[in-house]
């Protein structure tokens, strides 16, 4: 059995799979477990204030409750709560390695952080190299799935969010995972496109809340981009150099000019008539709204999630009167 | 093409017909009178538009308040936000603001960016925060609304959130000998302080006004300070129809 790392974001998973690890998401099962509650709960017995990221909470849950021992936490690039969290985690014994996504967005600085956890690890650039190629064919066939989920409109939102996100840790086990992404993409190809009259970005983190996609179905409307998530699948390190450009060329936790760009890109692309973005209760990124609305010229719904896996009343108003309108929009031209 | 707009109202249907951009017709009939002299019924309500003299008519929409939205025939029908959204863009040209409707019966915040409705907030429960508060209490106080409406000046403490009891307290007041002035200041401040926690979560720099409430001055007068600027549209009673007509002509398609 290969042993176990939790995950708190995405990091250079190639190292670690090239160690011997076998990674898991700590978002993935907190957000997929019925118990995800009770991790949130767990966390504020052990003193995590009403007032965080219920994100984090869980992910702390989630780790004790699923006897992970070791864990990769980062702490440049991703949220600050995640350092504090590590602390805590380290006290209850748990064996925290550290990662940066170094502020600068330089080649270089990236370079050096990956090498550095790749001495942690005890691996060889050439191994990892190894492992990559290895990988680059999952993210291969992710990419085919997002592009029959835009281009072809024959696979819903959610899926698309679930396939992307599953790249964060290949589901446990690459050969199966493999296999399955394999399976799904034969059997997605067979399908008729399904077409709805508006098409939606979300952006922003991965919600709590995934019956969204459903609803936005319930309004004829439909995802067709899931940004974050597909940044988790590294779409693009198919045509990166090397590992080092890999890790650069990711929008996640860098600096907001970066990943406009990006979504400037994808919304032309896959044109698109709107954008959820979906930001956390007590999370900074919710400020980053502000910017986005300045820079990207598109309506822009935001949403805020707290707890609860659903979502409330008053956001689903929102989201019809929003969603209401655009077709409006789209009818008139 | 013309388009006739109604808004279906608690006590008043409002009617606007537009023609090339340009409202040409306005009206208000009581809701009474509207179904008992204009309609008939035949599994949905039909409108004699003959009676309502307006002329010919390429489309109709309707909109209307919660069980006032009744459904007429061969009208298309629309949600009342979108009406007064449209309305408000119809009558401002703006495509970013915050609307506050204060009707008869229910206050309306809607928070408009990029031309789309991106949050609202509405308020049916209770009648301490609408338009029918202000008449009861203009009654109490035997003065008309206009008239009420002008003072905003050092107003007397109207502390009950309820509106029954407001007008107990009103009477507490008027008991004690304070002037006039001063009560029909307290009612229009009791209202505003009201409307303030549902329009804390809407900050924003344009407010527009709509609803029976854009005619008080002295609600406009407290708000002043919690925005940059204060926008009045010219037909606060009839934005809701005119809206409906801003639909037909830009997004309803011919069938
Ligand atoms: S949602 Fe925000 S606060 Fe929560 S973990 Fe992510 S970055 Fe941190």
């Amino acid at each position: 059995m290969l042993k176990k790392i939790g995950l708190t974001t995405t990091v250079p998973v190639e190292v670690l799979v090239t160690a011997g690890y076998s990674p898991v998401d700590l978002n993935n099962i907190f957000i997929t477990s019925e118990d995800y509650l009770k991790y949130i709960d767990i966390a504020e017995r052990d003193g995590f204030p009403k007032s965080l990221c219920a994100w984090i909470k869980g992910i702390y849950g989630a780790c004790l409750e699923n006897d992970i021992k070791e864990i990769v936490g980062v702490v440049e690039g991703d949220c600050s709560n995640t350092r504090a969290l590590i602390e805590v985690l380290q006290l209850k014994g748990i064996k925290v390695y550290p990662f940066s996504f170094p502020h600068s967005h330089n080649l270089k600085d990236v370079e050096i952080e990956i090498r550095k956890f790749m001495n942690i690890f005890n691996v060889t650039e050439e191994s990892v190299e190894q492992t990559r190629q290895r990988l680059n064919k999952l993210r291969e066939l992710a990419k085919e799935i997002d592009e029959l989920t835009y281009l072809e409109n024959k696979v819903n939102g959610f899926e698309n969010h679930i396939y992307q996100i599953s790249l964060s840790d290949f589901n446990g086990n690459v050969d199966n995972f493999e296999n399955s992404l394999k399976d799904a993409i034969s059997e997605i190809k067979q399908r008729k496109p399904i077409n709805r009259k508006v098409r939606l970005g979300y952006i922003g983190v991965p919600p709590m809340t995934g019956d969204i996609y459903e609803f936005v179905e319930s309004l004829d409307a439909h995802f067709v981009y899931n940004e974050v998530q597909r940044e988790f699948a590294f779409p693009r390190a198919i045509t990166a150099k090397n590992i080092f450009e890999q890790y650069y060329d990711y929008t996640y936790p860098y600096n907001t000019t970066f990943r406009i760009n990006e979504l400037k890109k994808q919304i032309e692309e896959r044109k698109i008539d709107a954008i959820i973005h979906y930001t956390q209760a007590f999370c900074y990124r919710a400020v980053e709204d502000i910017v986005l609305k300045k820079q990207l010229d598109i309506p822009i719904l935001n949403i805020e999630g707290d707890k609860l896996n659903v979502l409330d009343a008053r956001t689903k108003l929102r989201l019809e009167a929003f969603i209401d309108m655009l077709s409006d929009l789209k009818e008139a031209n | 093409m013309r388009i006739l707009g109604i808004d279906l109202g608690s006590r008043e249907v409002k009617i606007v017909v537009m023609e090339k951009d340009k409202i040409v017709i306005k009206k208000k009939i009581s809701t009474m009178k509207f179904y008992r002299d204009y309609c008939s019924f035949d599994g949905k309500v039909i409108v004699d538009l003959g009676k309502l003299d307006i002329g010919e008519i390429d489309r109709a929409v309707s909109t209307g308040y919660g069980k006032n939205n009744t459904n007429l025939k061969l009208f298309t029908q629309i949600n009342e936000i979108k009406a007064h959204v449209y309305g408000a863009m119809y009558q401002t040209g703006l495509k970013d603001f915050i609307l506050l409707d204060v009707g008869g019966q229910d206050v309306k915040v809607i928070k408009v960016e990029k031309g789309i409705t991106t949050d609202l907030e509405l308020n049916e429960k209770c009648a301490a925060s609408c338009g029918r508060y202000l008449e009861n209490m203009a009654n109490v106080l035997e003065v008309s609304l206009d008239e009420m409406s002008k003072h905003y000046k050092d107003p007397v403490e109207l502390n009950s959130t309820c509106a029954v009891f407001s007008e107990s307290e009103l009477i507490g007041s008027i008991a004690e000998g304070v002037s006039v002035e001063k009560l029909y200041a307290g009612v229009n401040y009791s209202l505003y302080k009201r409307l303030r926690p549902l329009l804390s979560k809407f900050k924003g720099k344009q407010l527009i006004l709509a609803g029976g409430v854009a005619n008080n001055l002295a609600i406009r007068e407290y708000l002043q300070n919690d925005y940059s600027e204060i926008i009045s549209i010219e037909e606060p009673q009839f934005n809701g129809a005119i809206g409906c007509c801003y639909y037909g002509s830009r997004f309803l398609r011919e069938d």
